[in-house]
């Protein structure tokens, strides 16, 4: 066989293991140990990509030839022009996560006793049952390419999660609280898991007495949950230069403009140690923080090296990242409102009669519209500049550019929460977080 | 593919004897191989080729009626794993509601589920496959092309258990996802369309023309004012609502741990006059048929909804013994690295169908939704924003309209079904045809 021409190629070992526990209802439900390993090879050939896994580590060389016979394959059918990768200085690997206390050396009998107790604090009254999950995992990268990188680091990640059902009449609702970070054990002694259990459990009972609410145009405060998801979901997704380059986002054009109020700024910062943290990404490029909105301003996209040259002056590539052995896509890590001047109490007296949104089931984004939809876990009517009656199943929808020239204000008490975030058919642990913001006028949907 | 099922037979076998000789009183060991080739395309073009090959094992070990569970895709690694579900399942109290893994038995092979022009296909193919996508998408004027994938997938797998339950099965899928754009600015409207099939019979280029068209028609949106009215919740609208607000009050452990607004209603009327709900696991060319379900029990048909009457739950074969009553079949797993859980094969939705929008005066068609998987799994209650939605006005289609949310009750909807049109689809393992409920409503 000839050796293919590459413009570019580089080599992902991985190897990893996993260990979880599920309680439910105060019972071990499940214990489960997870090894697993392998090997993806990606090849640029004449702008077309090509990609060979393999969970059992083959030889890489002939795999790295597969590869490169793909990209031709689909070069040949499609011709894409040839495609260049912004440069980028050689990564170090610096400042990892110091593991303070090895998952591993704990003895599982001490790791169901704890979850057990976070089952009975969350079982407060009218809580019917509830679930408790753990999980602990270390991963083995090493990454090589053909411009003489090689690095290799590991990561452990922790997290445990808590989900409370109260049940009253018939009728159902569920509190969840959650921690997962880049760091072994001593996850337990940065929380208070038992409080958190407790506080999930007092969420679903309180629901239970929540009213759903009229739907409709109105001010609305989010909290920094909320405020998170939303700087995730609408706008960290359109920012993905992916998004643009497929024409595909409501940002495309808008470097340079005032897309949000001057009381935003956003960062995307995958070298913080949060839950989206990576010491360089998936095709091998140094992490570090890139700042999306400045007071406003739209400054910069997410990129890969083919997007970032694709696009330049726009932002540094560092963002591609992949689930297990998939391909690198553009993806956030831990992602911000950075704090601003003023506090909770101001944007009540602020709105006088609104409603306050507090914590995220999840939601969804559409970037080339820039519509988006998510739901409240609960919430608030503000009646007068007071938090009155409690409300629950309540969504938020509307346009991600409305929503930003709204928000009104933001306050000094930014928090991170960490998730998973799905594209693409992968999941990436990320964070994101926000201070309490006010929108002045939003779309609230409740069938009340 | 015969010689790789003897390699994962192998790898199974190994585990569960090493399992058994670790001290575990019953082993079940699923075993995966799996090779796929996905192509994935940006814009009008191809931007990438890949090919992956997969191949691992997933060992429960039952140790006085506690299950633990480990997976491993390295061969130097399945006396660990082994050794490591046995001790995890000693760490656990013994459950006297456990009666068992399934018993062997004879099972009846399910046509359809098999291609060998998949399981067989080579990458020009897939790529040639790939384009025909791309030329459907741009073949209208104004609509072009975003992003899309295509996938295709063969795979072998075996189920063992200490029981003698020994299921080899090859099942082969194939699946393309195309997202079109039309219009610019404030005017901008996209709309995505996917088919998948376990066999080698869907049309590319009709995935890209649908999709281009789609788009096309969603530009010039209009608002809407809030109200409660008709909905024509088109399949893949309906079949997500459904995912995220149904299946779980349906799932027997929910039932049996206090999670299901369903508990105690078997034999009552939960949905309107007409409909009903079928779960097959033996549907030829099912998404989710085969002769098995994923720990052996035999895969069966199960009548969830008989005129709106509700006839059973899903159970696997743990929860069916703490109801005295037969495994419905349900238990599945998405691959070797997790274990089972219950979970629905192929349903359908029925419903006596008739030409719906020709029927409504006033209302409001939705194509599909976003936000679907943030609905209250237990009560039912959904949110949703509306996608690919239009007005209905005395029988016809009207204007599309640009933003709505869809919110209601999933019990409440399943009462209010009043009509079905004649568009059954097939998506993935739902199948539903467009269906109308009166009285939901809507937010501009």
């Amino acid at each position: 066989m000839n050796t293919p021409q590459f413009d570019f190629y580089d080599i992902r070992v991985l190897k990893s293991s996993g260990f979880s526990i599920f309680i439910d209802n105060g019972e071990i439900e499940q214990i489960s140990n997870n090894y697993t390993s392998g090997t993806a090879c990606r090849a640029l050939v004449n702008g077309s990509w090509g990609i060979v896994s393999s969970d059992n580590t083959r030889d890489p060389e002939s795999m790295l030839f597969s590869a490169a016979k793909l990209s031709g394959q689909a070069h040949r059918r499609s011709p894409r022009p040839g495609i260049d990768l912004a440069p980028v200085e050689s990564p170090s690997i610096h400042d990892l996560p110091v593991v303070e206390k090895d998952p591993a050396d704990i003895p599982i009998e001490e790791k169901v006793e704890l979850l057990l107790d976070i089952h009975k604090r969350a079982k407060v009254q009218d809580v019917s049952s509830s679930t408790v999950m753990y999980s602990e995992s270390v991963t083995d990268v090493e990454y090589s390419n053909s411009e003489g990188v090689e690095i290799s680091y590991s990561l452990v990640r922790t997290g445990f999660a808590v989900t409370a059902v109260a049940s009253r009449n018939g009728v159902f609702q569920m509190g969840r609280e959650s921690k997962f970070d880049v760091c072994g054990y001593e996850l337990f002694d940065r929380y208070d898991a038992l409080e958190l259990a407790e506080t999930a459990g007092n969420t679903a009972r309180d629901l239970l007495s929540a009213r759903v609410p009229k739907g409709g145009r109105m001010p609305v405060i989010l909290d920094q949950e909320l405020a998170g998801v939303f700087i995730h979901e609408a706008v960290g997704h359109a920012a993905e230069a992916d998004h643009v380059a497929e024409g595909n986002s409501i940002l495309a054009g808008k470097i340079g403009s005032q897309i949000a109020s001057s009381c935003i700024t956003v960062i995307d910062d995958p070298s913080m140690h949060g839950y989206g943290y990576y010491p360089v990404d998936d095709e091998g490029v140094e992490s570090r923080p890139t700042t999306l909105i400045e007071e406003g301003v739209l400054k910069s996209y997410l990129h890969s090296r083919e997007t970032a040259a694709l696009f330049p002056d726009t932002g540094r590539p560092g963002n591609a990242r992949s689930q297990g052995l998939s391909r690198p896509i553009i993806r956030m890590s831990n992602t911000y409102i950075e704090n601003g001047d003023s506090s909770f109490e101001e944007m009540l007296s602020e709105i006088k009669d609104g409603v306050y949104l507090i914590g995220s089931r999840g939601g969804q984004v559409n970037p080339g519209e820039g519509v988006f939809q998510f739901n409240a876990e609960r919430g608030f009517l503000v009646e007068n500049g007071e938090l009155t009656t409690p409300i629950r199943d309540v969504s938020l929808s509307g346009h991600t550019l409305d929503i930003l020239n709204h928000v009104q204000m933001a306050a000094r008490d930014m928090k991170m929460t960490s998730g998973r975030c799905g594209k693409g058919g992968q999941l990436a642990p990320v964070c994101d977080g926000s201070p309490h913001i006010l929108v002045s006028e939003a779309m609230v949907g409740g069938s009340g | 593919m015969s010689s790789d099922i003897n390699i994962i037979y192998d790898m199974a076998k190994k585990a569960q004897k090493a399992a058994e000789r670790s001290g575990a009183d019953e082993v079940e060991v699923f075993g995966l191989m799996a090779s796929s080739v996905n192509v994935d395309i940006q814009l009008d073009r191809i931007d990438l080729a890949k090919e992956s090959f997969s191949k691992g094992i997933g060992v429960k070990a039952v140790v006085n009626g506690a299950v633990g569970f480990s997976s491993t895709n390295d061969p130097a690694r399945i006396i660990d794993a082994a050794k490591a579900a046995t001790s995890s399942a000693r760490v656990r109290h013994s459950d006297p509601d456990w009666t068992g893994l399934p018993q062997a038995c004879e099972y009846r092979a399910v046509k359809g589920i098999h291609d060998p022009r998949i399981a067989n296909i080579d990458v020009e193919t897939c790529i040639d496959l790939t384009m025909k996508m791309i030329d459907g998408a741009v073949s209208l004027d104004g609509a072009r092309p975003t992003s899309g994938k295509f996938t295709c997938v063969g795979s072998d797998y075996v189920i063992l258990n200490s029981n003698g339950v020994e299921v080899r099965e090859a099942s082969t899928r194939i699946d393309g996802f195309i997202e079109c754009r039309a219009g610019d600015g404030d005017e901008m409207s996209t709309a995505y369309e996917f088919d998948i099939s376990r066999n080698f019979d869907i049309d590319f280029f009709n995935i890209g023309s649908e999709a281009a068209r789609q788009a096309l028609e969603g530009v010039g949106g209009v608002g809407v004012d809030t109200c409660k009215t008709d909905v024509l919740l088109k399949p893949g609208a309906i079949a997500d609502i459904l995912e995220s607000t149904f299946f779980n009050s349906l799932n027997s452990e929910n039932i049996q741990k206090g999670r299901s607004a369903l508990a105690g209603k078997l034999g009552e009327k939960i949905g309107a006059n007409g409909l009903d709900i079928v779960d097959d696991g033996l549907l030829e060319g099912g998404i989710g048929s085969a002769r098995s379900d994923d720990e052996g029990t035999p895969s069966r048909t199960n009548r969830i909804l008989e005129n709106g009457v509700l006839g059973t739950y899903l159970y696997d074969k743990y929860t069916a013994g703490k109801d005295g009553v037969e495994s419905t079949g349900s238990a599945v797993r998405s691959n070797y690295a997790q274990t089972t859980y219950i979970d629905v094969r192929n349903l359908k939705i029925e419903y006596p169908a008739s030409d719906i929008i020709a029927e409504t005066q006033k209302g409001v068609l939705v194509g599909s939704v976003i936000g679907a998987h943030t609905a209250n799994p237990i009560s039912g209650d959904f949110s949703v924003e509306a996608r690919n939605s239009f007005l209905i006005e005395n029988g016809d289609i009207g204007s599309p309209i640009k933003s709505m949310m869809v919110t209601g009750n999933v019990f409440e909807l399943l009462h209010n079904i009043c009509g079905a049109g004649r568009d059954t689809r097939v998506l993935g393992n739902i199948i539903t045809p467009t269906v109308k409920v009166s009285g939901l409503k809507i937010l501009g």
